[in-house]
């Protein structure tokens, strides 16, 4: 008997040494990686192109820090806005992102962008500048000034190529209050030209990158911040959330359903085997 | 507890731990479906050499089969079957839920570091005497064009250091410049961060192409006030 019963719990633990190789798998990686994504919420409605809108406030934010931009010549040591705050919202057929960040004061020359990778080819995230051993693809760039009051949707390829698009597909839309700035981005989820904008397919991780201008004047006359002087970052992640999709659970059913009916034809088996 | 099974069960857990968590102590972690793969190798071995012998069969899977079937099994061990067979076909189904579920997370950075440098720049010494002139000299460079990413103190807490990923390499860390050769940094400094080869992932990186500003006497000074200001050697082989 007492052979018997420590039989029995050695095959208990074989079983559960059996079912490991399959345990192994679940998802454990993944929650090492907070902020450095920027997912688009799926709505119904029309996506809001105001950054005043309420349907902002049901959307988390995720919140990626800034350098001053020191990667190339002319660099700049010191920079207003330290972060940056995105939310993105889509429909299926628009997308906005807002953009907000604490800037002291409000100037003409405040400009906020954000930026794309366009089609299969890797850019760098410095104006899509030219990599020593892979061929890079250009970048999309939406840029919004507070004095222009909308977005240029523009086109890079290296430094000193940046150029507004023949097609402007971008709005944007900015709001000042309480020492922050709010700035909405809006375009379709897909456009007619694949050579020059980044196109979103729900579901799929793009890159993403941001910048910010302080347009403050100093003493003399100049803006603080303006062209290669400014607030970077380098690239993060963005996506549009997918539809939801149901077809996992019915794979797990089905999967369910054959490992019992396996399991009930093998103990058949087997209490047949040793009735005999 | 004593049996033919437990041999077997502590060598496949053995086998096990020693993958999934004393390896990684040493270098890269295994992905799971190589582990999956070693798993099955042990478990196929062993399979192997119990069924050579008919006594050692019936030692192995007598009990597992009368466990399994509930022959004269009862109390405690019966609930601890009934409860085996209903979590069976769950693992299966959350495997299959998991395997087949878009992932929700960003793809996986498997970059890597440390790329084999172009040919051209293998092998190339420094020709700079390290005399405390050159080293200050290198220094003064070094605070002026590195250190607002790589951090006065080496250490890669530069005050632009925090928009960029992957961040500025923190020399001080016995990962970066102490296992590198002086040619290797020349490489890397000279060409940055668009230099690299695609496992590098050159369109991630901020680290300058410093051959359009620098001098190369400039930069192999620099080198040597690196490895002074972060307490490092270069790698040395032969
Ligand atoms: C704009 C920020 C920035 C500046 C300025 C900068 N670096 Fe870097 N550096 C980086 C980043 C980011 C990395 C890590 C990514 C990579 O390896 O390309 C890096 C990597 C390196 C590495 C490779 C270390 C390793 O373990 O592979 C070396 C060497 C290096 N930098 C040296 C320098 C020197 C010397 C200077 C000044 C002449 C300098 N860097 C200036 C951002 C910077």
């Amino acid at each position: 008997m007492r052979m018997r019963k420590s039989g029995h719990r050695a095959g208990l633990l074989l079983f559960i040494g059996m079912l490991f190789p399959g345990t192994m798998g679940l998802p454990v990686a993944g929650w090492a990686q907070e902020s450095v994504a920027v997912r688009a919420t799926l709505i119904a409605d029309a996506v809001p192109d105001d950054p005043t809108a309420s349907a902002w406030n049901a959307i988390a934010p995720s919140e990626f820090p800034l350098s001053p931009q020191v990667h190339w010549p002319t660099r700049i040591l010191q920079v207003t806005v330290q972060s940056v705050k995105a939310r993105a919202i889509h429909n299926g057929k628009d997308v906005a992102i807002m953009l907000e960040y604490a800037d002291p004061t409000e100037d003409p020359d405040d400009a906020a962008a954000v930026e794309f990778m366009v089609g299969e080819k890797k850019a760098h995230f410095a104006h899509g500048q030219p990599m020593a051993q892979v061929e890079g693809g250009p970048v999309n760039i939406w840029f919004w000034k507070n004095k222009d009051g909308k977005a240029v949707d523009m086109t890079a390829k290296g430094f000193g190529t940046l150029k507004a698009q023949d097609d402007q597909d971008v709005k944007a839309k900015g709001a000042y209050a309480n020492g922050e700035w709010k700035v909405v981005f809006t375009r379709p989820v897909t456009t007619a030209n694949n050579e020059t904008d980044t196109q979103f397919k729900p579901g799929d991780f793009v890159n993403i990158s941001f910048a910010v201008w302080d347009g403050k004047k100093e003493a003399g006359g100049d803006l603080k911040e303006k062209g290669s002087q400014k607030a970077i970052s380098s690239w993060w992640y963005f996506r549009l959330d997918p539809a939801p999709n149901y077809t996992p659970y019915g794979y797990a059913a089905l999967a369910i359903a054959l490992a019992a009916g396996f399991q009930f034809v093998v103990i058949r088996k087997l209490k047949k085997g040793s009735s005999t | 507890m004593k049996g033919p099974l437990i041999k077997p069960l502590v060598l496949t857990g053995g086998v096990y731990v020693v993958l999934k968590f004393v390896l990684p102590l040493f270098t890269a972690p295994l992905p799971s479906s190589l582990i999956f793969l070693y798993i099955a190798l042990t478990v196929t071995g062993v399979l192997i050499f119990t069924t050579l012998s008919e006594q050692a069969m019936e030692g192995v899977f007598g009990p597992v089969f009368r466990f399994l079937s509930g022959e004269g099994v009862g109390g405690a061990m019966q609930t601890a079957r009934l409860g085996l067979l209903v979590l069976f076909p769950l693992l299966v189904g959350w495997q299959t839920y998991s395997s087949t579920v878009p992932s929700d997370h960003p793809p996986a950075e498997n970059r890597t570091i440390h790329p084999a440098p172009p040919g051209e720049f293998a092998g190339l010494s420094n020709p700079i005497p390290n005399t405390p002139e050159n080293v200050m000299a290198g220094k003064g460079y070094y605070a002026a064009y590195c250190s607002p990413c790589h951090g006065a103190k080496f250490d890669g807490k530069g005050p632009a250091a925090g928009g960029f990923s992957p961040p500025p390499a923190n020399f001080v860390d016995p990962g970066t410049i102490a296992m590198l050769q002086e040619s290797y940094l020349f490489w890397r400094i000279k060409t940055g961060g668009v230099g690299l080869s695609t496992e590098g992932m050159p369109w991630k990186s901020a680290m300058p192409r410093w051959e359009v500003e620098l001098k190369d006497e400039q930069i192999w000074k620099i080198i040597m006030g690196e490895y002074d200001g972060a307490h490092q050697k270069p790698r040395t082989w032969e």
